[in-house]
């Protein structure tokens, strides 16, 4: 974008909406938030699978992973088939108590 | 497929089951009509919870997960990982702005955020395009369910159960029975769990609780030669796992009928919090279809089956009715599971095609083709319209050559390609014009049906973009056309972006 566009009114900074730099204040805090959870949702959900490419023998995947057992089940089958569901709960508990915080805190501020 | 006569306790038991569940319909009849998703009166936000999980529950859930299971292993964890993952994205993005708009379907909230007919027109066939293709895959477990309960082949028994389920919501519609939601979840849920344990039972597993101790068997199967491999990248490569993963998850957090159910929630905070018990519900399925599929692999293999590949892969979408055979639990009892299936299916036919039907009687042809038109016109033609629909879905099921899950995941990867950028973008950054949204749904429209229509067809295309998964490259790319496209147009109107950062994001 190196041409100049014709000239438009510039909006009011405090009304840009923008993920990458929210406006101070209510705004910011959540999408931090917002950036703790994805990154501990992407960690556990994909990350995952990396480590398991990371530790394979095999083409297969076998490896350290797959071969300890926990409660019963192969590692990588006890943790994509039952811990990550808890994990998505709790994430999305605790991104419903933080919400409640910060609405309760701005609202008695406005 | 087997013909070996009607069942006749599973047949009595579908006609109790859906009677029982017009009743219920009945009994908490709301003025408001079928044509929208009420739960009724303050259910609680596990109640909200319920209706979420009911809503999402299909044939894909019911019969896809442990037919992906009994074939491919692991891979089939890509499908409840994206399916439960996908609601984490929904909630901590999308939500609670999208209720903010205040429209209930998606092309309304594009019209509302964009401002263009044509973004809108675009919205509303994804919408029946998506609608056709899930409902796909709900008609091929309806059919090879009737299939197996009347003993007949599979077309006779599709044509068969598009009757029974238009039948049905036709009556339901004109005596004016709500869905109770909550009713149909537990039926749904009780459906799924009890013959479950039983198998476990019979099998001699741990089955008061068969979702937690199912572990003796995965692992006596991983031991056993000729049987389901344990390792992870056995039926696909970690790059399909994962590619497979993200798609079902941006999918889920675009699918248009899913997010509809935040508007019937009486308030924002209700409907944020029920999202929890929502993933808790379904995970109680999630963690319950493995245990199915490793369940008849066992039973199979103690009673001599034969086990080769193409064998195997006709019988996948029906492996949680064949478990229950292998263990030799009672006709009434498989047939339990067999209700369960068929009423699944046929609520999440009955919503989509009344979401597609509403996306073209009001987005398309009253918007664009006749503005004139009044209420009651509006009305039959979405009744029109939902009849046509389902006679194209059943062209389509005809011979689908895929299992109930890959097809529903096209279905996810459409979403993810088009709906999905357009309401986070729209959401999230206020500069995204018009141009841009109609730009990226053109883009995610053409990566999906290129990687659907093309990929056997150009070499190394499958492999880089296969069509269950075509998200894991397809949204990102969306993404980046809808910035370049956005900030090469003007900026959208000033109210839209006052309204965004004052109303949409204000605690």
């Amino acid at each position: 974008m190196t041409d100049t566009p014709p000239p438009r009114p510039v909006p009011n900074p405090d009304y840009r909406v923008n993920f990458f730099r929210p406006r101070a204040g209510y705004l910011r805090q959540k999408v931090r938030y917002t950036w703790v959870l994805l990154i501990s949702w992407a960690f556990f959900t994909l990350g995952f699978q990396f480590l398991l490419l990371l530790t394979q023998d095999t083409p297969e995947g076998d490896g350290l992973i797959t071969e300890t057992i926990l409660f019963g089940f192969p590692l990588h089958y006890w943790f994509s088939g039952q811990f990550l569901i808890v994990w998505f709960i709790l994430l999305c508990f605790f991104f419903n108590l933080f919400v409640d915080h910060l609405t309760r805190i701005h609202r008695k501020n406005r | 497929m087997p013909s070996d006569g009607i069942k006749l306790a599973p047949a009595l038991l579908l006609a109790c089951i859906l009677a029982l569940s017009l009743l219920v319909g009945l009994a908490g009849r709301t003025s408001k009509g079928a044509y929208y998703l009420v739960s009724g009166p303050s259910v609680g936000r596990a109640g909200i919870g319920a209706a979420i999980a009911s809503n999402w529950m299909s044939a894909a859930s019911f019969l896809g997960i442990a037919g992906i299971f009994y074939l491919q292993g692991y891979m089939a964890f890509a499908y409840v990982v994206g399916w439960t993952g996908g609601y984490v994205l929904l909630l901590i993005l999308m939500a609670a702005q999208i209720r903010r708009f205040g429209k209930y379907t998606a092309p309304e909230f594009v019209e509302a955020r964009y401002d263009s007919p044509v973004a809108r027109c675009l919205a509303a066939t994804i919408t029946i395009l998506i609608t056709l293709i899930y409902c796909t895959a709900q008609y091929k477990g309806i059919a090879l369910v009737f299939s197996w309960i009347f003993g007949l082949d599979y077309t006779p028994s599709l044509f068969l159960g598009t009757a029974v389920g238009i039948g049905y919501l036709v009556l339901s519609g004109t005596l004016g029975a709500s869905r109770n939601q909550q009713f149909q979840y537990g039926t749904l849920i009780l459906c799924f769990i009890i013959p479950l344990m039983v198998i476990a039972k019979k099998l001699g597993y741990f089955w008061v609780l068969p979702q937690l101790g199912y572990g003796r068997a995965l692992c006596e199967l991983g031991r056993a030669p000729h049987h389901l491999s344990l390792a992870p990248w056995t039926s696909g490569t970690a790059y399909e796992w994962i590619a497979l993963c993200f798609t079902l998850m941006v999918g889920t957090a675009g699918l248009p009928h899913v997010l509809s159910r935040f508007y019937t929630v009486p308030n924002l905070r209700d409907a944020r919090w029920s999202v929890v018990w929502g993933i808790f519900f379904i995970g109680l399925l999630y963690w319950s279809a493995p245990v199915y599929a490793t369940l008849a692999r066992i039973a199979q293999g103690s009673a001599e089956m034969p086990t080769d590949p193409e064998a195997a892969r006709a019988l996948a979408d029906l492996i949680v009715l064949k478990a229950g055979e292998w263990a030799g639990l009672p006709s009434w009892l498989i047939g339990i599971i067999a209700v369960g299936a068929v009423i699944a299916a046929f609520s999440t036919v009955t919503g989509l095609l009344i979401t597609g039907a509403g996306a073209f009687s009001y987005d398309i042809y009253y918007r664009l083709i006749n503005p004139a038109a009044d209420e009651k016109k509006r009305m039959y033609v979405a009744k029109g319209a939902t009849l046509v629909l389902a006679l194209l879905v059943v062209v389509l099921a005809v011979n689908p050559p895929w299992l109930i899950a890959q097809i529903t995941a096209v279905a996810f990867a459409l979403a993810g390609n088009t709906l999905f950028p357009v309401f986070l973008l729209g959401i999230w950054w206020d500069r995204t014009s018009k141009q841009g949204a109609v730009a990226g749904m053109l883009t995610g429209l053409a990566v999906t049906f290129g990687a659907l229509l093309l990929g056997p067809l150009v070499p190394g295309l499958g492999t880089a973009l296969p069509a269950t998964s075509s998200a894991l490259i397809g949204a990102p790319l969306v993404i980046l056309v809808m910035i370049g496209v956005s900030l090469a147009t003007p900026p959208p109107p000033e109210e839209i972006r006052r309204f965004l950062a004052e109303e949409v994001h204000a605690p």
